[in-house]
């Protein structure tokens, strides 16, 4: 099983994801486009949500890890578990990019807090960021609803399993295509909807219009 | 969460000099080596030589490495066992009285060292590199300082947040929250810990916010350190020196090079 095969895999996966957000209706939609416009605001926010996901994923990943050293397939159902925080940062701040911003100091922390793959989890943190970028990036920026972020996290998800493949060499392919679904699903409901989730429970606290500005 | 064993020691120590960014690519340099190399002999001089650096180059307090060896070692220890128990075998060996498959073993060996190697170096790198050191280096790289400004400001959170759930989990006992709970119960308090300090972090981003730029951070394109990055001709000794460690070992394990 060679890299270029896998990478083929998760861009198919990723375009395939990617074309359902774009044709489906999940309101709320805005105008959309790029935005880097960052505010002084918007990056504490990232340095907070990523301090934290970086405490509970450093605590979650060894999990993660006992279940992916027996098979890829019990790591997949737990493979969703990392993303919500990029979701939830994208939520609160809405700015291109801050899915895979957070996603590295996400992983910076990690690193920081004693994850066991060291400094190689910031390639987790570049893989996810970038799924979850390019799903948002088929819409333009320009949708909310649940079930663009559930798609979002799908693709985190999924693509993130490259940088373990890389990492750590896998070479059951039948192991990693029966993986690959479990690794969707888990990230849909795990990253996508939780992330959308917190997302609009903060916004019915009202702390959202002081903390976002649009 | 600030006694944990994996962070900076400051001990004036080879690698200390060296800067951040040397060691990046010391960093990359040492894991692009372990995944090229074809034999466990090859494997195994490698993680030596990185047993050397902690101690010798890096010296690292043998405390702090023996609190972090587990760290290091579990994911090694797990693949192996793992590949020792279920790679298909068809010479045997006999470990501690016991039958093993030889190829299940050499793959899991395999594995435990290329693991093992890659783990331990990027431990010495958070040893031993101070992550201001590293931000000036990045931001003088090219990356915009007010994103490298965001990783100090999560780092400087850490603590906060510990503090925060220690305060959250304080304010349920106060209100009677049973000491022990069915798991249902458990995973609900934990869901209301979780939402009660993403909040109040959100609340306290909003302050921190408007007192830095209330300092005029941001202000400006670029900024002044008082510390500011060079490179170090140790660094770059240091690197040269690995990248020949590195090529002598590919080209020995192959055959290309007699010792």
């Amino acid at each position: 099983m060679s890299l270029p095969v896998i990478l083929g895999i998760n861009l198919a996966i990723l375009v395939v994801l990617g074309l359902i957000a774009r044709f489906v209706q999940s309101d709320p939609t805005s105008k959309g486009g790029f935005n880097f416009n960052y505010t002084t605001s918007d990056l504490v926010i990232l340095a907070v949500i990523g301090a934290l996901a970086g405490v509970i994923n450093t605590g979650m990943g060894n999990i993660w890890y006992a279940a992916n050293t027996i098979s890829p397939i019990y790591g997949a159902a737990l493979q969703g578990t990392f993303m919500w925080a990029y979701l939830l940062a994208y939520f609160l701040v809405r700015k291109s990019g801050s899915m895979l911003f957070i996603g590295l100091v996400e992983a910076a922390m990690e690193v920081l807090l004693g994850n066991q793959a060291g400094v190689q989890t910031l390639g987790w943190g570049l893989a996810q960021g970038l799924g979850a970028e390019v799903v948002m990036l088929f819409c333009n920026y320009g949708k909310f609803g649940w079930l663009v972020f559930g798609l979002a996290g799908a693709a985190a998800s999924q693509f993130g399993t490259l940088w373990s493949f890389v990492l750590y060499s896998w070479s059951s392919l039948q192991d990693y295509l029966i993986a690959a679904p479990i690794n969707v699903i888990s990230g849909f409901i795990f990253s996508g909807l939780l992330g959308w989730w917190l997302g609009k429970t903060v916004e019915r606290t009202g702390l959202l219009r002081t903390t976002r500005r649009e | 969460m600030s006694e944990h064993s994996l962070q900076y020691i400051d001990n004036g120590s080879i690698f200390n000099r060296m800067d951040a960014l040397s060691k990046i690519v010391w960093v990359i340099l040492v894991i692009l080596v372990s995944l090229q190399l074809k034999t466990n002999e090859a494997r195994a001089l490698a993680l030596a030589a990185l047993i050397v650096v902690t101690f010798v180059l890096a010296r690292v307090p043998l405390r702090s490495f023996l609190q972090s060896a587990p760290i290091i070692l579990v994911m090694g220890s797990l693949l192996f066992f793992v590949h020792l128990l279920t790679a298909p075998s068809t010479d045997m060996i006999q470990i501690g009285g016991m039958e093993f498959g030889k190829q299940g073993f050499d793959k899991g060996l395999q594995y435990f060292l290329r693991v093992t190697t890659i783990v331990l170096t990027s431990f010495i790198f958070v040893w031993t590199t101070n992550i201001r050191d590293l931000m000036v280096g990045l931001v003088r790289i090219g990356m915009p300082y007010r994103f490298a400004f965001t990783i100090f400001m999560a780092l400087r959170f850490l603590p906060i947040i510990q503090q925060e759930v220690d305060a959250v989990k304080a304010a349920h006992a106060i209100r009677g929250r049973a000491a022990r709970s069915p798991w249902a119960h458990r995973f609900r308090l934990w869901q209301r810990y979780l939402f009660t300090v993403i909040v109040n972090g959100l609340r306290k981003a909003e302050n921190t916010a408007l007192a830095i730029e209330s300092r005029g951070f941001g202000a400006y394109p670029s900024r002044t350190y008082v510390k500011d990055y060079r490179l170090t001709f140790l660094g770059v000794l240091i690197v040269t020196l690995f990248l020949l460690l590195g090529l002598g070992l590919l080209l020995w394990e192959r055959g290309l090079l007699a010792l």
